[in-house]
């Protein structure tokens, strides 16, 4: 084998308490994608973090080409041609797409900036990457694949060399993946070497030529990914047998002559949905597919209450539901956990007792207070029941990872005895341990008589939990498929032609 | 005592900055811990600390107050006016109290329902308050505050005991149990927290925070209406500047200007450090102008121990980052 591109060499980067990464050493290959995979507070984005110069190491050392390096700052590392493709994208949203491309690198003759030709140098790039949008578009008005491709842009205008991505599908709808994934290919065909953090282990095997698994900033091992398969390597990334399978471990709950929530021919202008009816049973676990676009959002939103509907009603209990407030949804008994937990969910400023506590404030009064014993109480009692970890009301949740805020905002809603839960991509950037505490929540909500929405774009994820799958496509319902007729293959063409063939 | 430090930092500093302050002054000038002077620093801190805690609900809601100083002018002379006109001095503080409201509704109105910024809204009320408090007087101040309403709200109740400071300590009081004992109160963090994720868990976002704006401005109201029995006159120019004091006064109790943290006894320690070093300063005989660059230099130090603290209580940026990311 050649000299290595990357020669990771007894990394150790420790924090106070934690070690994050403990004596990692693997070597990249020229022009190869390499896929870093482990759970969450594996060390994966520590180890990214290093490399780019974001974090400083506590000993051991990186070798590129051959040529020890140290990177103090994300300058130096860029100067060398290394690129982070981000997770949570990094654009000025106000300037356009070719402003934000050249930004901090801006060609300029005399001082002033040579505007035409760095547009006409944007527009090469974009053509290069087959993007559909333009150099003088907003990069505000992009959407996230488009905003992805722009950060590869700004990487081949600096010539890299490495090109990492950290969760790079987690927004993205199937068709932009594939469009992403033969871009890659591209830059890898470019001579360009790829690290690609994943936790969908599909992706690594239809994308990734090796895998280097981390487990608690230890290095466990790297695989040549046709040499293997995925029991092996979720085996080597839990250390254990974890059942990665969304399964339903317990019969079903459903209870079909007791309809909880039928919702008639909602329809909504503004947010581009139209004659969605469909009834939700006691006990059951209704999925909801659909491509990105598919507005599965804003229908929810518009059950719970969070935006409002321009025709049609909701049934709950054959009881005539108007919710225009989310308070109302809440009084009603239905609960939405959002999509987008940072920004909807909770509250980072708070502490888990106040998150928790936070649509169920009026079950700690006593008198006309507050009683935080009680509300420390339900907090405590909450977090175990989801395995919150650490159970701790006076945690501040900023500090929690993905995984463990998801499951305070189940603990919120739970605390509010929901009678509907509504879950919007719940287990969307979690590891698997942590999805298959989710998995089994759920089980234990339905055992309790309520009724679960699951909303997700995981194919075996929702065939795995769900009793019924509606498919929606372009803001309709495609269709509606029974346990016994889930097929990947089927549903996903409804999602993507709106019939099956 | 961990846990009592861990909750508790910033009122502890705050407390342990006043001592600090306290004997340094002293040790310069013995007469700053005579009975007059240390009246001097509970006088001064009564107002600031009033409008501080006005404004530290506003803060911990994720939104700002500009307009209180100018607040305070009009008020202050509307009830003068009514003092002089013979009007029962219960139902001049009554009258106050409502103004104060009225115009805290007001600013709330603008901010949550024409979804103002706060920022830009209380600015612009700011200059109406104080265009209304010099339309009112004709810009001459109004003297001869009877001397049964100065006894009312500033009469020396006990020996060092006045009623004004009653008045900032019931405040404060009954603010900290609305902000933390009430479902309203843990609204007002919520929000300020997370404004969308309330809203997601059914907080009437625009009801609680208009609410909060009127509350706060009675805080200035009753520093108008105690300001008012201290100097006897209803000046429509007073007040200049206030409004930075006040939130000054929150910042170093630790009231944190991104919203959703932030508590009652940190503003009330905060107003009286910078109520001690204010009477240091002078009582020491350092030049005036000086004074500014102290008092500033305290509001910035105390920003940066805030930062320090966050900090040091945070887990690390790299490992948060790290865990967060997936």
């Amino acid at each position: 084998m050649s000299e290595p591109m990357i020669s990771f060499h007894g990394l150790i980067k420790h924090f106070p308490g934690q070690t994050a990464l403990d004596d990692v050493s693997f070597d990249v290959a020229p022009g190869e994608i390499h896929a870093l995979l482990g759970e969450n507070g594996a060390g994966k984005s520590t180890l990214l973090n290093v490399f780019h110069g974001v974090l400083p190491l506590t000993s051991g050392e990186m070798l590129i080409q051959g040529k020890k390096v140290e990177f103090h700052h994300t300058k130096e590392a860029l100067d060398y041609g290394i690129v982070k493709v981000h997770q949570e994208i990094n654009l000025v949203p106000e300037m356009t797409v070719w402003e934000n491309l050249f930004l901090g690198m801006e060609s300029r003759r005399f001082g002033f900036l040579r505007k035409q030709a760095m547009i006409a140098a944007a527009g090469g790039y974009l053509a290069q990457l087959q993007c559909g949008f333009r150099p003088n578009d907003r990069a505000g008005a992009l959407n996230v694949g488009e905003k992805q491709m722009l950060q590869i842009a700004r990487a081949l205008l600096i010539n890299a060399k490495i090109i990492s991505f950290d969760e790079p599908t987690s927004s993205l709808s199937a068709c932009e993946t594939a469009t992403l994934f033969k871009i890659i290919r591209g830059l890898k065909a470019g001579g360009i070497t790829i690290l690609y953090i994943s936790h969908k282990l599909d992706e690594v095997f239809e994308l990734c030529d090796r895998a280097t698994v981390l487990r608690d900033g230890k290095y466990i091992n790297t695989f040549n990914v046709v040499d293997i398969d995925r029991p092996i390597l979720i085996k080597s990334m839990v250390g254990r047998d974890v059942a990665l399978f969304a399964t339903r471990h317990r019969p079903s709950r459903t209870e079909m002559d007791k309809p909880v929530l039928r919702v008639e021919n909602l329809a909504s202008d503004a947010n581009g949905f139209r004659s969605i009816s469909f009834t939700l049973h006691r006990g059951e676990i209704l999925g909801f597919f659909g491509l990105v676009g598919a507005k599965r959002t804003d229908v929810m939103r518009a059950i719970f209450g969070a935006d409002c509907v321009s025709a049609g009603q909701l049934l709950l209990h054959g009881r005539r539901l108007v919710n225009r407030h989310p308070s109302q949804g809440v009084k009603n008994g239905i609960a939405l956990i959002p999509e987008n937990r940072k920004e909807q969910g909770f509250a980072a400023n708070l502490t888990n007792a106040d998150n928790i506590a936070m649509a169920s404030l009026a079950k700690y009064l006593r008198g006309p207070f507050v009683s935080h014993r009680r509300k420390d109480a339900n907090a405590r009692r909450r977090g175990e029941m989801v395995r919150l970890n650490p159970n701790d009301p006076a945690f501040p949740t900023r500090n929690l990872s993905g995984g463990n805020a998801q499951k305070v905002v189940i603990a919120k809603w739970l605390s509010t005895e929901a009678e509907v839960m509504i879950l919007d991509e719940p287990t969307k950037g979690i590891d698997v341990a942590a999805k298959a505490e989710i998995y089994a929540l759920m089980e234990d909500m339905v055992e309790k008589g309520k009724s679960i929405i699951m909303v997700s774009s995981e194919l075996p994820e929702l065939i795995g939990m769900s009793d019924r799958i509606v498919v929606m496509r372009d803001g309709e319902i495609a269709a509606t498929v029974d346990k016994n007729e889930f097929a990947e293959q089927k549903l996903l063409t409804y999602a993507v032609e709106g019939t099956a063939t | 005592m961990k846990k009592l430090f861990a909750n508790h930092g910033r009122e502890l500093s705050a407390l342990l900055a006043i001592a600090v302050m306290f004997v340094i002054f002293s040790l310069i000038d013995p007469i700053y811990y005579s009975g007059d002077n240390i009246r001097d620093i509970v006088e001064h801190a009564t107002i600031y600390g009033l409008m501080g805690l006005g404004v530290t609900g506003i803060i911990i809601s994720g939104a700002i107050d500009l307009s209180v100083g100018p607040a305070l002018a009009f008020i202050a002379v509307v009830v003068a006016r009514q003092a002089v006109s013979g009007v029962q001095p219960v139902y001049c503080v009554i009258i106050g109290i409502m103004i104060g409201f009225a115009m805290g509704l007001f600013n709330g109105f603008l901010v949550n329902h024409m979804r103002l910024q706060p920022f830009i809204a209380t600015m612009g009320t700011m200059s109406v308050f104080r265009g209304m408090a010099y339309l009112y007087t004709q810009a001459v101040p109004v003297i001869g505050v009877p001397r049964s309403y100065r006894l009312l709200v500033d009469g020396e109740l006990f020996p060092f005991i006045r009623s004004s400071i009653i008045i900032f300590l019931g405040f404060a009081l009954i603010l900290h149990v609305l902000l933390k004992y009430t479902c309203f109160g843990n609204h007002v963090y919520a929000i300020g927290g997370n404004e969308e994720a309330a809203r997601l868990s059914g907080v009437k976002v625009k009801y609680t925070r208009t609410m909060i704006y009127a509350i706060g401005m009675i805080g200035t109201a009753l520093a108008a209406i105690v300001q008012l029995g201290k100097l006897g006159t209803g000046d429509p120019t007073t007040g200049i500047g206030y409004e930075l004091e006040a939130i000054a006064a929150a910042a170093i109790g630790g009231t944190s200007m991104a919203g959703g943290r932030g508590t009652v006894l940190g503003t009330v320690l905060g107003a009286i450090l910078f109520s001690c070093l204010k009477v240091g300063l002078i009582v020491s005989g350092v030049d005036t102008f000086w004074q500014y660059v102290a008092t500033g230099m305290v509001i910035v130090v105390s920003a940066y121990i805030e930062v320090l603290q966050a900090r040091l209580s945070a887990v690390p940026g790299g490992r948060r980052e790290g865990k967060a990311a997936h």
